[in-house]
């Protein structure tokens, strides 16, 4: 491709509009704080107070074009809001922990001496791993490797994990093992209204990435298909052509149903299995036994809407498979991926425009955070930390002998095991919130109440913040600059239109600086600047499959983003994966996958009957830390509920809003009834953003993908009751 | 070029946004003036916006007793002046979709202006800047023509593109069912 003047691909979509300017204001042209969708947006900036004011579109952003949703609208009002943690905090009396109070005002100075003086103790007492590190990918890309870097050659501890396990390690896991790549997308998002065919399976796309929706309705109104596999009716599904109303936890076997009908109806690519893949022969064996019937008897969807899938999706010249964390989070979710990624393998729609396979990922830079070593087995540029080759180049970048680099260390949610046994005693938290994000919270809360001695940095006192110790003030996203990559693989820059609140600073300056109190400055003061980060991530990840070293700032602004792999300065980036039908295996194959199917770790019995699932709503992010302090989203969704099915309620004597008592072998908690027939009658769902009493993760199950170590939130087996309404006296 | 608000109810998902968007307009002190509904809250998630549909000759100003409610150039039908607002409320009851709000503080009637220090200049209302569906659009005349086409249906089941409701309005309305009419590419 020729670099000069070359320009990511605008859509028939994009039109040239105006902004308005309102007197003293100037814009700053930005992303949403957000999801993956990364929606382009400007923030207004009074120029007498240089305080942001406001939001106004960004209708040149070629992927969103101006739109938002209700969280993006409202993104800014988290800058100065009253909530905002100004200075740092201290707590003297560790019998507080796991409660707000306690806390006093403190210096940096304080709270740096503080931590260092606890740090080194324990690091001298029980050893360098006896500290741990848990972050998540919420912040850019500069941040998050440097995190890693913090983690392994600050703190010198292996204990380095992230919020991502409860996010996109699913999918990574699945798309590295069927595509030896690990870039959420295969295709920009600009090609998605032009597909025949996109199957979405487990993405609650109208309230988890609303931005995308116009694209998707597009489809149908060419006369294209939506296909939607959910268990519940949610807005995508109410109007899809097909919803497959399948079991929670049974996608494997909705996948292989799938993929065994594709290949009796003939909607294969003989031709492609054979020059691009593995593993097609034993795939068509086993799926063998998945004919609509067993299919329908495991996933409850009728046998004839599973044929009606296979003939659209098989006929589709086109056709786009999506998926979200309605299959990763699940004990085979890594499987699951594989399964519906075999779709497109077998009929060899993927390697072109307008086709292809997609995770739609959660958080802001859920892409890039997991791609530059803030995972446990993970070094910058997608390598791995058992690599001893990836090991030297990494340690080569760091300054640092191969020998000092710590080993692998364990996945975010067994930390917490490793707390239990006093293996690790401190923690480092950032960027997450794990007392509302993490399953079977009562077990995680004594865990970390239990810890010796606990950082959490934030900008507001998150649920998590409650079991600190000492909690470090940071920037929110507009109070400082770096890069993301969205759910396409498209790195974008985050721009600063503030600045930092108080006497908040930015992640990485907190890191740099506490590094240097520790007597290990050497390897960071030279980082001054996000962009002195960036500078290095970019010779980190040279060579990685993940590999951003011809990506420069100026460029990203000039093209509208880069899409990685970008190998150097005459790169213009990758767009499209697999265009020439080279796969990153070695052998340049991709794989398709025999998956048997397995039942999900908990199945409903006699005692707990119904399938319980958690999601989200439109209104609220991830633990709801951030969108529950801002007016307008609390207004629109103040509290979780719980939706059962009209015949479901009927059969517990249960009225719409009354309060039930709903429970699982891990906990217990008390709801409002939401009656909706967009339910399966076996399906409970409740959404997951708050946090202490009100927590559908007091009920979940910490049970694990063995590959990717994601906790499946997705199915566990509850019990719903009436609570009997005592009479007042 | 003169554009307008372009409405496809069948599109909405009920994200609100544009009711958040609205609360974001320069002149409208962070109160929105526009509605969401849920259709049929019980059985399924099918919502969709009310908005002001504008009307060429409307009956919110014809019922104000003290000309309160003024019509732009661009046909827009203003909020109620601060200094002629009585706050009888007629505008609200004369409305066939009931859209005027009111403050009891204030004593004052609130509604869409359809953004106007955007639209007087061409730019879209910020309702229809941010609608993640294409529910709401800001199109030219021409633009909404073609739509009205595509989805042109009138089948004794369906009536998607009609001329309008109650009576002719600024704004424009494709009703559920757009859909019903689209021949399948396979
Ligand atoms: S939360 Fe996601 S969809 Fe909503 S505005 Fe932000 S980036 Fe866009
Ligand atoms: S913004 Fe659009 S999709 Fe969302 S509620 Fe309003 S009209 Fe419906
Ligand atoms: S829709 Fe109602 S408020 Fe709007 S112009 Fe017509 S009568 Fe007035």
């Amino acid at each position: 491709m020729q670099m000069d003047n070359f320009r990511n691909e605008r859509d028939q979509y994009f039109k040239e509009v105006d902004n308005l300017n309102h007197p003293n204001e100037t814009l700053v042209k930005t992303h949403c704080s957000y999801c993956a969708m990364q929606c382009g947006m400007n923030l207004r900036v009074n120029t007498k107070t240089n305080k942001i004011v406001g939001v106004e579109p960004r209708y040149d952003w070629p992927v969103t074009l101006g739109k938002m949703c209700p969280k993006g609208v409202t993104a800014y009002q988290q800058v100065n809001n009253k909530d905002r943690l100004l200075k740092p905090l201290i707590r003297d009396d560790q019998s507080l922990k796991g409660t707000k109070n306690g806390f006093r005002e403190a210096s940096w100075d304080e709270a740096y001496d503080l931590i260092v003086k606890k740090f080194t103790e324990l690091q001298e007492n029980y050893g360098k791993d006896s500290l741990s590190v848990y972050s998540g990918v919420s912040m850019t890309n500069e941040k998050c490797y440097l995190t890693g870097k913090f983690a392994r050659v600050g703190l010198q501890t292996r204990y380095i994990d992230y919020n991502g396990r409860f996010c996109m390690a699913s999918a990574a896991g699945g798309l590295n093992r069927s595509l030896g790549i690990d870039r959420g997308s295969t295709i920009p998002w600009t090609d998605v209204q032009d597909t025949d065919c996109i199957f979405l399976a487990g993405s609650n796309t109208a309230e988890c990435h609303p931005t995308m929706m116009f694209r998707v309705w597009a489809i149908q109104e060419r006369g294209g298909y939506v296909i939607v596999a959910d268990p519940r009716e949610t807005p995508v599904a109410r109007r899809a052509d097909l919803h497959l109303d399948l079991r929670p936890g049974t996608d494997l076997a909705l996948a292989n149903g799938i993929v065994n009908l594709l290949i009796e109806n003939g909607h294969i690519d003989a031709e492609f299995i054979k020059n691009h893949t593995n593993g097609f022969e034993d795939t068509k064996e086993l799926v063998k036994q998945f004919t609509p019937e067993y299919t329908s008897a495991i996933t409850g969807v009728a046998p004839e809407k599973i044929i009606r899938a296979a003939e659209i999706y098989g006929k589709a010249p086109n056709a786009i498979v999506m998926f979200a964390r309605g299959i990763e989070q699940q004990i085979k979710g890594v499987d699951n991926v594989s399964g519906y990624t075999n779709m497109a393998l077998v009929t060899g729609k993927i390697g072109r425009a307008k086709s292809g396979v997609a995770t739609i990922t959660g958080q802001g830079n859920g892409q890039g955070g997991r791609e530059h070593g803030q995972k446990a087995d993970a070094l910058p540029g997608y390598r791995k930390i058992a690599n001893p080759d990836h090991v030297k180049y990494v340690s080569k970048v760091w300054g640092i002998e191969p020998e000092e680099m710590p080993k692998e260390g364990v996945s975010a949610f067994e930390m917490f095991g490793l707390m239990k046994q006093k293996t690790i005693r401190a923690l480092y938290l950032l960027c997450s919130n794990p007392a509302v994000s993490a399953p079977d919270q009562n077990y995680v809360r004594e865990q970390m109440k239990n810890l010796d001695f606990m950082v959490c940095v934030d900008f507001y006192l998150s649920e998590s913040a409650e079991f600190a110790d000492v909690v470090l003030p940071t920037t929110t996203w507009a109070e400082d600059e770096g890069t993301t990559t969205n759910v396409e693989g498209r790195i974008i820059k985050i721009n600063q239109a503030q600045m930092p609140v108080g006497e908040s600073k930015p992640d990485w300056k907190i890191q740099v600086e506490l590094t240097e109190l520790m007597g290990r400055g050497k390897y960071f003061s030279h980082l001054k600047t996000p962009e002195d980060i960036f500078n290095e991530l970019r010779v980190a990840s040279k060579g990685g499959t993940a590999d951003y070293y011809g990506v420069t700032w100026e460029k990203i602004d000039k093209q509208d983003g880069v899409f990685w792999p970008c190998k150097d300065e005459d790169d213009p980036g990758t767009p499209r994966l697999f265009l020439d039908k080279k796969f990153n295996h070695p052998d340049g194959r991709a794989k398709i996958f025999a998956l048997p199917y397995r039942p999900s770790a908990e199945e409903p019995d006699e005692e707990y009957p119904l399938r319980l699932t958690t999601g989200r709503v439109v209104y609220h992010y991830l633990s709801g830390n951030q969108t529950r302090r801002i007016q307008f989203l609390r207004d629109m969704c103040p509290d979780p509920f719980v939706e059962v099915h009209p015949e479901t309620a009927a059969k517990y004597n249960i009225d719409h809003e009354e309060l039930v008592r709903l429970y699982t072998r891990r906990g217990e908690t008390t709801y409002k009834v939401k009656i909706t027939e967009a339910i399966r009658k076996d399906t409970l769902f409740v959404p997951y953003h708050w946090g202490h009493e009100k927590s559908i993760n007091l009920l979940t199950i910490g049970e694990l993908d063995p590959i990717s170590r994601m906790p499946e939130f997705k199915a566990c087996a509850a019990q719903i009751e009436k609570l009997k309404i005592k009479k007042v006296q | 070029m003169k554009k307008r608000l372009y409405l496809e109810l069948e599109n909405c998902i009920g994200c609100r946004s544009c009711l958040a968007a609205c609360t974001q307009c320069g002149g409208h002190e962070e109160r929105n003036r526009n509605y969401v509904y849920d259709v049929n809250p019980l059985v399924n998630r099918q919502t969709m916006p009310l908005m002001c549909l504008h009307c060429v000759n409307p009956a919110c100003a014809r019922s104000c007793p003290a000309q309160a409610i003024q019509i732009h150039e661009t046909g827009a039908v203003l909020s109620a002046l601060v200094e002629k607002c009585i706050g009888c409320q007629n505008c609200t009851i004369a409305c066939p979709y009931g859209i005027p709000k009111f403050d009891t503080e204030q004593n004052l009637m609130y509604k869409c202006d359809l953004c106007i220090d955007r639209s007087k200049d061409g730019i879209p209302p910020m309702c229809a800047s941010v609608c993640p569906t294409n529910t709401l659009q800001w199109l030219t005349d021409e633009e909404i023509e073609a739509k009205q086409k595509q989805f042109n249906l009138d089948n004794g089941k369906w009536v998607t593109s009609m001329p309008y409701l109650e009576g002719e309005t600024n704004v424009k309305v494709n009703l559920p069912g757009i859909l019903q009419g689209v021949t399948k590419l396979f």
